[in-house]
């Protein structure tokens, strides 16, 4: 009986996945070191110099830095949470009720994610511009649902697919209005989808960089573009640099680890199987 | 408990015509089948009844309110679906008791706890309760369909096919169990199935269902009996009716029926009843119906039988299933098993012509029988109230 690949093969794959982790990590790694370094030694030093915490120290307590990070997590939050209420129920209408041109609007909500950001920002900037809504909370809210939404409606979608109807007619017949046959059975079945296209939803948001950019300035400014700041006009203060990349990349790789095999599951798998 | 009375009911699903004009009155108290092919319509009968549906033209009645706007939550149904739509998430206990913790239909919980053992104990899995449906066969998620529906205490059971995907053995338990439920609980049930002897075993009446519409309701003998048309003769009973082209003539003594092409002819034998009816209808061409356990086979020549060659030879247990062919003409009869039959040997049939049954051969429609008269009286008892 065969259980799996040869001996052989088995090494070869390891020592594959081993080049390419180390391909993949090298930089985070870099930036993790880079972040304990002095500036004098930033340049004249590899793995061995004297660490120090004067880097966290100036940007954790010197700089506007903490208001950066709460931006962020307001507009990727809310973002999210509007996504959500929005595009939870506009899911179950494209997976349950027919209507003309059902299929056209499903594609045109995916193809929100098809256009370059760069494309559609300096319109979106005019507009924001006479709206009275650049640089405050709300438009960038608005602007991530093009992020969130379409993500989370064709994941959440393809979960009420799966549920087969009946289910809902089962719960009909024993006496439930339909407000309670949706939060009582079809909430708990499309959980596994919702929260990871959630999830997956902030990490993109939370990355965001060209709208915040263009469409944010002084009032609110995410971390991604905050971090820009620390390089000055005379001098990169890569240490700084370095911090400010590390401590932004914590919550979504936190986030990632604890919830990666819900990703993995919730992305892969129908709801009702079995 | 409810009499529920569809009138002239339609319904489309796009370009398809699912519904087509269906009337039905189910009485009270009533078992009530609908049996048909696959694809009829009866799911949508079911499901408009159970207000999962609503139809575009027409009317549902129950006790003679029209529920047309009630919806299904408030019609007091209980349903039995055909792919169980259990609820993933509940335990088997959960699911039962499900209908029985909703706001219309509220019992406390020791009542629940009760109900839902008892039920459980009857249908033989009260092991069962703790599991989640995706932890259960086919078969026993059926059963606890079937229990979901039977915790309460509706004004009708619908039931879409709930004995399909049960194994033989536990079908016929469970089909005797169901009938005597329904007797005890006395509360009126429309039952789907495809299957005849499901159908003819548990029925007050049948509804013969095809295309989305109606073909006929009577008793289970009456269907058998004295179907409308060929149709619903070949539906019922299996192996199936044979079916032989020909044409009757008047002779001097009664009838004659001569098989279409080369096959022999016999006198028919006499039936005042039957020649009078032949003699209104003035018909020639006609299909003889015959079921298959009235034909007589024999391996030797018989002077006066049939000679046809062995198409094919089922042994299905208790008897046996006799094809044989004749110029193209395939009838069905039943033999004992255990015979030595080779494919293509020769067999001599005849018919036991006085039990045959008599179709137009254009438009398929039953035409006459032997001693219907006395078979009608059997069959279609007198009605016990207005």
């Amino acid at each position: 009986m065969k259980t799996g690949p040869k001996t052989g093969t088995k090494v070869l794959l390891n020592i594959l996945l081993l080049i390419y982790s180390i391909f993949a990590l090298f930089p985070l790694i870099w930036m993790v070191i880079l972040s304990f370094k002095s500036d004098a030694q930033m340049y004249n030093t590899l793995f061995v110099f004297t660490p120090t915490l004067e880097n966290y120290r100036i940007v954790l307590f010197t700089t506007d830095y903490p208001k950066y990070l709460l931006d962020s997590l307001i507009v990727s939050g809310f973002a999210v949470i509007v996504s959500v209420v929005v595009g939870v129920p506009a899911a179950y209408a494209l997976a349950r009720y027919d209507f003309k041109k059902k299929e056209d609007i499903a594609f045109q909500i995916l193809s929100f994610k098809f256009a370059p950001e760069i494309l559609v920002v300096l319109p979106l900037f005019m507009i924001y511009q006479k709206l009275h809504i650049y640089d405050t909370y709300f438009g960038l809210i608005w602007v991530y649902q093009l992020i969130s939404m379409p993500l989370l409606i064709w994941v959440v979608r393809g979960y009420f697919e799966d549920i087969s109807v009946e289910i809902e007619y089962a719960a009909q017949v024993d006496g439930y209005t339909w407000y309670q046959i949706f939060f009582k059975n079809l909430i708990p079945l499309i959980k596994p989808g919702l929260v990871s296209a959630a999830l997956l939803a902030f990490i993109f948001a939370w990355n965001e960089f060209t709208f915040p950019l263009l469409l944010a300035g002084t009032n609110v400014q995410p971390i991604t573009v905050a971090i820009t700041k620390f390089l000055g006009t005379d001098t990169a203060h890569y240490g700084q640099l370095a911090v400010a990349a590390v401590v932004s990349a914590l919550p979504a790789i936190i986030f990632a680890l604890c919830i990666q095999k819900h990703l993995v599951r919730g992305l892969s798998f129908g709801a009702v199987k079995g | 408990m409810a009499r529920i009375t569809l009138e002239n009911v339609k319904k489309s699903f796009g370009k398809v015509q699912a519904l087509d004009g269906v009337s039905l009155d189910i009485k009270d108290k009533e078992f009530f089948v609908l049996f048909g092919p696959a694809g009829a319509g009866k799911t949508t009968i079911l499901n408009n009844i159970a207000g999962i549906q609503v139809p575009e033209e027409g009317i549902v009645k129950f006790d003679g309110e029209i529920v047309n706007l009630v919806d299904a939550a408030h019609r007091d149904t209980a349903m039995v679906f055909e792919n169980y739509a259990l609820y993933p998430q509940m335990t088997v206990y959960d699911n039962m008791a499900s209908a029985l913790r909703s706001k219309l239909y509220k019992k406390d919980e020791d009542y629940i706890q009760k109900r839902v053992h008892e039920i459980a104990k009857m249908m033989n899995m009260d092991h069962l309760l703790e599991r989640l449906p995706s932890q259960l066969s086919n078969g026993q998620k059926q059963r606890v369909a079937m229990g979901r529906a039977l915790v309460r205490m509706p004004k009708v059971y619908l039931m879409d096919e709930p004995l399909a995907h049960l194994d033989a053995k536990l079908r016929n338990a469970m089909r005797t169990e169901l009938k005597s439920i329904q007797a005890q609980f006395g509360t009126t049930s429309v039952y789907v199935t495809h299957d005849f002897m499901e159908a003819l075993s548990l029925a007050d009446r049948i509804a013969v269902i095809n295309e989305g519409k109606v073909v006929q309701i009577g008793t289970g003998d009456a269907i058998y009996d004295l179907p409308v048309n060929e149709f619903v003769a070949t539906l019922m009973g299996d192996p199936e009716i044979n079916v032989i082209p020909g044409r009757i003539e008047k002779t001097e003594t009664g009838y004659r029926f001569s098989m279409q092409g080369s096959g022999k002819s016999n006198d028919l034998p006499e039936d005042k009843d039957l020649f009078a009816k032949f003699e209104a209808l003035g018909v020639e061409k006609v299909d003889l119906a015959l079921r298959p356990q009235h034909l007589v086979y024999s391996f030797d020549p018989v002077p006066g039988y049939l000679h046809c060659t062995v198409y094919s030879y089922e042994s299905i247990g208790n008897k046996s299933v006799i094809v044989a062919d004749h110029e193209g003409l395939q009838l069905r009869l039943i033999a004992p098993n255990g015979l030595r039959v080779k494919i293509d040997q020769d067999v001599y049939v005849d018919t036991k012509l006085n039990y045959s049954l008599f179709f137009d051969y254009e438009t398929k429609e039953f035409l006459a029988r032997y001693n219907e008269a006395e078979i009608r009286k059997i069959a279609e008892p007198e009605e016990e109230e207005g």
